[in-house]
């Protein structure tokens, strides 16, 4: 359910799956830990596929921010409304910076 | 009296897409876009937590979703006859006042009960005879 590019030495990760429920963390969850193994520290989250994220999804992208450890960035791309609208629920807007596009996310990030 | 739909799934966290996106399709006609993504986040937080609370992940298990559309609000039923929840869980915030102070503060789960509180306007939950009702009201134009 993901796949992935290096934008100037950003890990860019694509969610292709259109729903992160309940029913596909576990599945998430296991496909993020893969990828943040060996010292990433720097993740750009591309959601532009995404249609919905329930709070177990968001859960897993919250284990994946831990993951990237005390100096890591989590960036999220291409958030619709409603993946928007949990995050400002769960006040996790706080948390990451959203950004239209995987390009613009990077940019900041090296900003 | 107003219109109004049930709708059956089994305990299976697969198949919570399937009636997020009915109930969705059927609010289409009464909310905007922002209450219809509400709407969306707390019923399929609402029927995970059936599932997974409720019936312990198992599947076999009926859970029954009723939508009632009236004029100035949508009602949506959520049944289960899952042991039930305990009485104080649908009121607890999701942070402190000050909310969460370091990353690895930061809740992976748990979040549920409090986005149902949060993205409805009224919530109510009642067990009776082995049957448990979690009531979901949207109010229509209150955005």
């Amino acid at each position: 359910m993901l796949s992935t590019e290096t934008i100037n030495d950003v890990l860019v990760v694509q969610v292709t799956e259109r729903r992160l429920d309940a029913s596909k963390a576990p599945a998430f969850k296991t496909e993020v830990a893969a990828l943040t193994e060996g010292g990433v520290h720097r993740l750009v989250l591309d959601l532009r596929k995404v249609d919905f994220i329930d709070s177990s999804g968001l859960g897993v992208i919250v284990s994946c921010l831990k993951r990237l450890g005390p100096s890591g960035n989590l960036a999220i791309a291409g958030a619709n409304s409603a993946v928007r609208r949990l995050f400002t629920l769960t006040r996790m807007d706080r948390v990451f910076s959203i950004h239209d596009t995987p390009e613009a996310a990077v940019e900041n990030m090296l900003a | 009296m107003s219109p109004n739909l049930s709708l059956k799934i089994d305990s299976d966290l697969g198949s919570v897409e399937l009636v997020a996106k009915a109930v969705r399709a059927l609010c289409s006609d009464s909310l905007g876009e922002d209450a219809l993504n509400d709407v969306e986040i707390g019923v399929v937080e609402a029927i995970n937590n059936v599932i997974k609370h409720g019936y312990a992940g198992q599947k076999g298990s009926a859970v029954e979703v009723s939508v009632g559309l009236r004029q100035d609000r949508v009602v949506i039923d959520i049944v289960d006859q899952a042991p039930p929840m305990p009485p104080d869980a649908l009121g607890a915030p999701l942070y402190g006042h000050a909310g969460p102070s370091s990353t690895e503060d930061l809740p992976e789960g748990g979040m549920g009960l409090s986005l149902i509180q949060m993205t409805m306007d009224e919530v109510s939950y009642s067990s009776e005879q082995g049957s448990n009702r979690l009531r979901l009201t949207k109010l229509i134009g209150s955005e």
